[in-house]
């Protein structure tokens, strides 16, 4: 393989505004609850009583703003049974909607829910990495349309240069599992996957 | 759960009743050929081997409608490589073709003897290879309460306790409609066979009851999303977790006892035939139950 294209999103910078799951939405005319890239608001922590006070204990949140990772080990593409589902020599993992029976296998796989199905074209479909903006020399809606600069696009080697190897903040899977093509740069309060006391907090908007 | 996975808790159930009933049907008829002669084997079996195909079938339609496109199904074949969907259609298709053709040959009781015993085992062996790739199709990393040893063991065992059951129904069908025609020798081996399928009825159910702590023992010391799968088994399916086993036990594990006990009974045929008829379909709620556990409360790993 050439080389292997990746998202990196700095957390210190993110707001959870979900400006890059609207222009993802946007760029790609995603109908009513598919949703490419979601935005996922994870928080712990606890409120202890102080005398009849109630104070903060380790209360943190964040948000971690995650999509198709275009995995170097595609589990989706694994077991799909039409062989719908390839990668790129630039490592981006394609669906092909002419092939897709709509089976869903991959989205019991994949654990990042990132194969979704489209009621409209009774198929699977998932984040393109916007490959036609990418074959261009431009980068992904979402990565441009972040208004904190937050998300950054490249060859996951140069990205883990500039940004390090971490790849899997709580609520996201071991990264171990598929080996995603994603940098996060945690912040102060970002746990590690698997990170017990913490929950997600906006379910319905996922 | 909606309609799709209930497509597929057909697929499933249907499917293993059918490829455990083709499985046993050969032991018995080889059983009967040995200690008697073919022509009896045939008629003492023939009815059993009838319910094959058509629950195989409707195994197939139902697969249909857990897919976006049903009508693009020969699409779900290149990848037989890496994928156990792949490979579950492909020996799904090959195992009705061959109990198909099986089916046909004894009907019309064409292609000679030993050619028949040939299809009919390779039909077997297709069955015993479709349960296990229908088990393994649901081996995914990600999802705890599917990847662990109890799905391929309840599948093969609730696949045979399915077949057994079948195999008694359809044996009883045909010695009740032969009436008088039935000698003595024919008697005594339908009699045998009935009590074996009713003891073997009873060893797969207590192994059921043996797997399904173990599993949950397990669910338990995963956590995680595992755990999430067993807390729905006791609260949201906790009722229907019951009704599986109690329903199950009254079907193999009650009545197969007594049709153990009443098997050499020959003027109660209508009893028989109630016994074996209740305890066939009571086994089928049972695992169908807890086939829809089984998709109810998978939790995938992640988001």
């Amino acid at each position: 393989m050439a080389k292997q294209l990746a998202f990196s999103i700095d957390l210190n910078k993110c707001s959870g505004c979900k400006a890059c799951q609207v222009a993802c939405k946007d760029k790609s005319s995603l109908p009513i609850g598919v949703r490419w890239r979601r935005v996922f608001q994870y928080e712990g922590g606890e409120w202890l009583n102080q005398n009849g006070q109630m104070v903060p204990s380790n209360v943190y949140a964040y948000s971690v703003s995650s999509a198709c990772m275009h995995c170097v080990k595609p589990i989706c593409m694994e077991v799909c049974p039409t062989s719908a589902i390839s990668k790129r020599d630039d490592g981006i993992v394609l669906i092909n909607a002419d092939m897709c029976i709509g089976c869903r296998y991959c989205s019991w796989a994949c654990p990042y829910g990132a194969p979704q199905f489209n009621e409209e074209q009774n198929v699977m479909t998932k984040c393109d990495m916007c490959f036609d903006l990418v074959d261009k020399g431009e980068r992904p809606a979402c990565v441009e349309s972040c208004p904190y600069r937050a998300m950054d696009f490249g060859p996951l080697d140069e990205l883990q240069a500039k940004y390090g190897t971490f790849a899997d903040p709580a609520p996201l899977p071991d990264a171990s599992i598929t080996q995603p093509a994603v940098v996060y740069l945690p912040n102060k309060v970002t746990k590690s996957s698997g990170n017990a006391d913490g929950r997600l907090m906006n379910l319905e908007e996922l | 759960m909606d309609t799709r996975e209930w497509a597929l808790l057909l697929f499933t159930i249907l499917g293993q009743a059918a490829a455990g009933l083709m499985i046993v049907l050969m032991i018995v008829r080889t059983y009967i050929a040995g200690k008697a002669d073919s022509a009896l084997a045939d008629r003492l079996t023939d009815r059993s081997l009838y319910m094959v195909v058509p629950m195989m079938a409707l195994a197939l339609f139902a697969s249909l409608f857990h897919l976006g496109s049903p009508l693009h199904i020969v699409r779900a074949v290149p990848n037989i490589g890496s994928s156990w969907v792949s490979r579950e259609v492909v020996i799904a298709v090959v195992f009705v073709a061959f109990a198909a053709l099986y089916t046909f040959m004894q009907w019309r009781k064409t292609g000679g003897e030993g050619l028949r015993v040939v299809v009919g085992w390779i039909a077997a062996i297709m069955a015993a290879a479709l349960v296990y790739a229908m088990g393994m199709v649901y081996m995914i990393s990600t999802q705890p309460s599917w990847n662990t040893f109890a799905t391929p063991v309840t599948f093969i065992v609730g696949s045979l306790l399915l077949g057994v059951l079948g195999m008694a129904v359809g044996l009883v069908a045909g010695y009740t409609a032969n009436g008088n025609k039935n000698e003595g020798k024919a008697t005594g081996l339908f009699q045998t066979i009935l009590q074996g399928l009713a003891m073997t009825a009873i060893v797969l159910l207590g192994i059921e009851f043996l797997v399904l702590p173990i599993y949950m023992a397990y669910l338990a010391s995963q956590g995680g999303a595992a755990m999430q799968s067993l807390g729905m088994m006791f609260t949201s399916y906790g009722t229907v977790l019951f009704f599986r086993l109690f329903i199950l036990f009254a079907g193999a594990g009650v009545l197969a006892a007594y049709l153990y006990r009443n098997a050499s009974v020959a003027e109660k045929e209508k009893t028989l035939a109630t016994l074996t008829y209740s305890a066939f379909a009571l086994a089928l709620v049972g695992e169908a139950l807890g086939r829809f556990l089984f998709y109810a409360t998978h939790y995938r790993i992640g988001v």
